[in-house]
């Protein structure tokens, strides 16, 4: 403004002002994933994001994948209120934090940042991070993971993918959990994932039950191989 | 829900704006929402409103413009709007990232941010 005089405006006090900001508002948080991201590069950890609606697996999934790799892994738990989850991850003997959002909807980098703070990242290899249940906010908020992984299961239902596509469209493997249920809930896990490849068709879509196992390992070495 | 987020942060952005410039009251502030960020203008509309009163922002106006989706293809470098799921069972149609091209995976372009364009205040 007025780049052409040299003298100064004083503001008359009751002057109206037209600023331009261009100020982004998810900036804030992409910056402290991309900080997340290089103090995990550096240590040679590969952190993964676990998203998905309430109850669909998360917790249950990642203490089966825990269970497979034993060691050199550690959980953050992401809570509003309860420790419950983190504690039954404690229980197979890796390091837990539980991240409490109080009233939030999403993990934000920030507080991710934090818990990488309170571990001893040396000897780790891989991060797995459970996000809070909820199919919209957490995808506005990267958190410095390399992969994001969706959990959905055959409990919510047949269009589950197609009333909450945001969700899917940064995720890198998407989860279809509890099969065995499919038959019983009438849900086909085929239409499922060709739902999921509408809207992006490179996601890496890998069909377990955490009941019978099934699909655990192709799960475990896809996420080895981000 | 995440709208109340949003909204928290574009406030606090504006009023530590308008309290550095010693401004007494802000008229207008133009909000930018993209196409792929899952911002509902409407609700962010309410979130604001409700957490501005008493504060300078009080019954100020808000403008909200929209940033269409776009998206480049790395297989056949397309680049442009994308491909739409008309039958989708959200709002409206969704935007895909399935290039309308060659049908592969494409990258968003634009459309993916959320900022606050411009702020309109009294000195
Ligand atoms: N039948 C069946 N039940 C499962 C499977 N996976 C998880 N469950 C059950 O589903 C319920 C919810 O599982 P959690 O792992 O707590 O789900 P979550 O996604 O972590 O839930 P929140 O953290 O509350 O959002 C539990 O009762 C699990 O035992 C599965 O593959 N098959
Ligand atoms: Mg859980
Ligand atoms: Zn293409």
């Amino acid at each position: 403004m007025n780049s052409f005089t040299i003298e100064t405006l004083e503001a008359a006090p009751d002057e109206i002002y037209d600023i331009e900001l261009e100020h982004s508002l998810l900036e804030a948080n992409a910056k402290l994933s991309r900080d997340n991201r290089a103090l995990l590069d550096r240590h040679g950890i590969v952190a993964i994001d676990f998203m998905g609606a309430i109850g669909s697996g998360k917790t249950t999934l990642i203490t089966r994948l825990v269970e497979k790799l034993k060691t050199g892994v550690a959980v953050f738990n992401g809570d509003a209120t309860t420790g419950a989850d983190a504690d039954a991850i404690a229980k197979q003997g890796v390091p837990v934090v539980q991240i409490a959002t109080v009233n939030g909807c999403h993990l934000d980098a920030n507080l991710v940042g934090k818990a990488l703070r309170k571990i001893d990242l040396g000897g780790l290899k891989l991060i797995f991070i459970e996000n809070i249940g909820n199919l919209i906010c957490p995808a506005e908020f990267p958190l410095g993971s390399k992969a994001r992984v969706v959990v959905v299961s055959v409990t919510e239902g047949p269009w589950m993918v197609r009333k909450h596509p945001h969700m899917f469209l940064g995720a890198a493997i998407v989860v279809i959990n509890k099969t065995d249920l499919a038959e019983a809930m009438e849900v086909s896990v085929e239409e499922l994932a060709n739902d999921v490849h509408k809207l992006k068709p490179d996601i890496r879509v890998i069909p377990t039950s955490c009941k019978t196992g099934a699909g655990l390992d192709e799960v475990t070495a896809a996420l080895l191989a981000v | 829900m995440h709208e109340l987020s949003i909204a928290t942060a574009i406030v606090e952005s504006v009023l530590e704006f308008v309290e550095k410039k010693g401004a007494s009251k802000v008229l207008a502030i133009r909000l930018a929402v993209g196409e792929l960020s899952c911002v509902e203008p409407e609700q962010l509309r309410f979130c604001i409103s409700s957490i501005t009163e008493e504060t300078p922002m009080e019954n100020s106006a808000l403008e909200i413009e929209k940033i269409d989706a776009e998206v480049l293809c790395p297989h056949c470098s397309y680049s442009g709007r994308p491909k739409y799921w008309e039958d989708a069972l959200s709002s409206g149609p969704v935007a895909t990232l399935q290039c309308p091209q060659c049908g592969k995976a494409a990258q968003a372009s634009q459309g993916e941010d959320c900022c606050i364009r411009t702020i309109k205040y009294v000195a």
